[in-house]
């Protein structure tokens, strides 16, 4: 931290520096590219980013690793169990397909959190304002860092689930029932899945562009995907049964069941609504973002 | 250059900046002065885009911020030191900053080494102390080579050393042509700083001038007079606008009055004069007088009374 002198400023432009007109610039700007190379910089080079991304492998492969034993010994008895003998039905009377997928729930907690702390940090630590000083059009960065989010979560829930899905084959295989990691529902099962937490964490990351803070925005997150369903169980009349189907927590039954689950909705429906719950609040953290002072 | 044109800010119904008019041309360092809360950061982020102005505008070479191609090549700015992810290093917190605009990994290792940060660039910000912060801000500033640099308070929290560093950095800065706007509370920094001064008080200007006439302007051309015949000479230079006031016995303090008006008086009528110094206000008391009724805030020191109204009007 000492000798640091003016003399030796090293400057690539000189006594010509003076220059005029309107921001003409001596080099290339921030085109959406550059900007996602500079999010994914900032994405990698968080150490917190990096062990939320591996306690999400550590989680879908533990939960797959105890689903596959419980659902072992729970194969008979459960097979005797009405309700579960629907559920059974609906998914091709096949017990293991979803047992690589089976810690979902928490994989679009941890995913979805990141996506809200991914925003709400650049706000609490200052960084928004270095951020968009770089980038004062405000929506390239705001997208590209979507992308990261949206691309990261993908990968990272399509991977963890084939990992489990590997973990748990033998498992299963113990207790003389088959996983084919090929078949068309297990496919099925792993691509809305992952589709479905990286929708999550663009939640999560348009809660946290919205409220700007990482506490609110994870609670917010929590409240829509762990706390509405159950509130929505527990009051009684028609309205919550019927609005608890567009909770976005309850579109991923119906896009993965082989026949219509009771009290869902349709596939398409399913879809469609998730697509809702994922696009307006983006267009609507993008819009205040642009408008909002940092 | 930089221009802002009937720029306000308002903050619910507290006004930040009301309606400023100024430039801030090439070439020479303009300081931008004010006590605390004056308005510098708010006209400070308003340039850089980060706040929207409540009405009138402000540009750099022409163009609000959000219209330039590469906006960090053009503007540099240390708005906030710890406008950084604290969990972040200093090398990738550049990285990443320098990776918008395509500046390649050469410059990144430059501005470290420029700004003494060699060290400490693979540590984690959040251990930085504030005058590292302020460093690593300057850095970043500097990234884009940028003909404009816009540095908010940057002696904040540096040592001496570093307060020398960035004296002589803003003024080779200038010295390339740049444009070279720099805030600051502190008076006697801005006097050894400054070329031109741009002094804020309560969201207005309150002066926009050459550093050398804002610390004249004030001084009202005093002159210190030592005479063995004090009242004589009180006589001889009585008249309209001109004030003399008795500091000691053979002491006056001429006001309105240039030392050689003085001089010529005292010697066509014989009066001797043995001290004739003319006496500059420093810029400490130019600035105390411009901001006087412009504080937000008034430190009181009262001797046992109760201070009845802190902020005036």
């Amino acid at each position: 931290m000492s000798s640091t002198t003016v003399e030796s400023t090293p400057s690539r432009r000189g006594a010509d520096a003076q220059r005029s007109g309107n921001g003409s610039s001596s080099g290339p700007g921030p085109s959406f590219l550059r900007v996602l190379n500079s999010e994914f910089i900032k994405f990698r080079t968080l150490l917190s980013t990096l062990i939320l991304l591996g306690s999400t492998v550590v989680v879908m492969v533990g939960f797959g690793a105890l689903s596959a034993w419980g659902t072992g010994q729970f194969s008979e008895a459960a097979a005797r169990d009405p309700e579960v003998g629907a559920r059974l039905a609906a998914q091709g009377g096949d017990i293991a397909v979803s047992v690589p997928t089976s810690g979902i729930a928490f994989a679009q907690l941890i995913l979805g959190s990141l996506g809200v702390l991914l925003m709400s940090s650049e706000f609490t630590t200052g960084m928004a304002r270095s951020t968009f000083a770089a980038v004062p059009k405000r929506i390239p960065a705001f997208a590209a860092k979507l992308v990261v989010v949206v691309v990261t979560s993908f990968v990272v829930t399509a991977a963890s689930t084939l990992a489990a899905g590997f973990v748990s084959v033998p498992i299963l295989d113990n207790y003389g029932l088959g996983l084919d990691l090929g078949s068309p529902q297990s496919v099925k099962l792993l691509l809305v899945n992952s589709i479905y937490v990286a929708a999550v964490a663009a939640i999560g990351m348009a809660l946290g562009t919205l409220i700007r803070n990482s506490a609110g925005g994870i609670m917010s997150l929590v409240g829509l995907f762990f706390v509405a369903p159950i509130a929505f169980q527990l009051i009684p009349g028609d309205f919550f049964v019927e609005a608890r189907k567009y909770l976005p927590g309850n579109t991923v039954d119906p896009l993965t069941a082989v026949e219509h689950l009771p009290d869902t909705l349709e596939a398409w429906q399913a879809a469609l609504v998730l697509g809702a719950w994922v696009v307006i609040p983006v267009l609507l953290a993008a819009v205040l973002l642009k408008r909002r002072d940092v | 250059m930089i221009e802002a044109r009937g720029l306000t800010k308002v903050y619910g119904d507290k006004t930040a900046v009301a309606g400023v008019n100024f430039t801030v041309e090439a070439g020479r360092v303009t300081g931008f002065l004010g006590p605390n809360g004056a308005g510098k950061s708010t006209t400070m982020r308003m340039i850089m885009g980060l706040d929207r102005p409540t009405s009138g505008s402000v540009t750099v070479n022409g163009s609000p911020l959000t219209g330039h191609a590469a906006p960090l090549r053009d503007v540099g700015a240390l708005l906030d030191a710890k406008a950084v992810h604290t969990s972040r290093s200093a090398y990738n917190h550049l990285l990443a900053m320098a990776a918008t605009h395509s500046i390649p990994k050469k410059r990144v290792h430059e501005v470290i080494e420029m700004t003494g940060l060699a060290e400490v660039a693979r540590k984690k910000v959040g251990g930085f102390s504030l005058g590292m912060g302020q460093r690593l801000g300057i850095a970043a500033a500097l990234l884009g080579d940028p003909q404009t640099v816009i540095l908010d308070e940057p002696v904040n929290g540096l040592d001496p050393e570093g307060v020398v560093w960035v004296r002589n950095l803003v003024k080779y800065l200038a010295s390339e042509g740049r444009t070279v706007f720099l805030s600051s509370h502190l008076m006697s920094e801005m006097a050894v700083t400054a070329d031109h001064l741009i002094v804020i008080g309560r969201g207005r200007i309150i002066a926009d001038a050459p550093i050398q006439e804002i610390i004249t302007g004030k001084g009202q051309g005093r002159t210190r007079v030592r005479t063995d015949q004090p009242d004589r000479l009180m006589q001889l230079l009585a008249g309209t606008g001109v004030s003399v006031e008795v500091q000691e016995r053979e002491l006056l303090e001429v006001t309105g009055l240039d030392p050689r008006q003085i001089a010529t008086a005292a010697l066509e009528n014989h009066v001797m004069i043995y001290e004739l110094t003319p006496l500059q206000a420093s810029l400490e008391e130019a600035y105390m007088e411009l901001t006087k009724d412009e504080v937000e805030y008034h430190s009181l020191i009262t001797t046992g009374a109760v201070p009845v109204e802190a902020g005036g009007n």
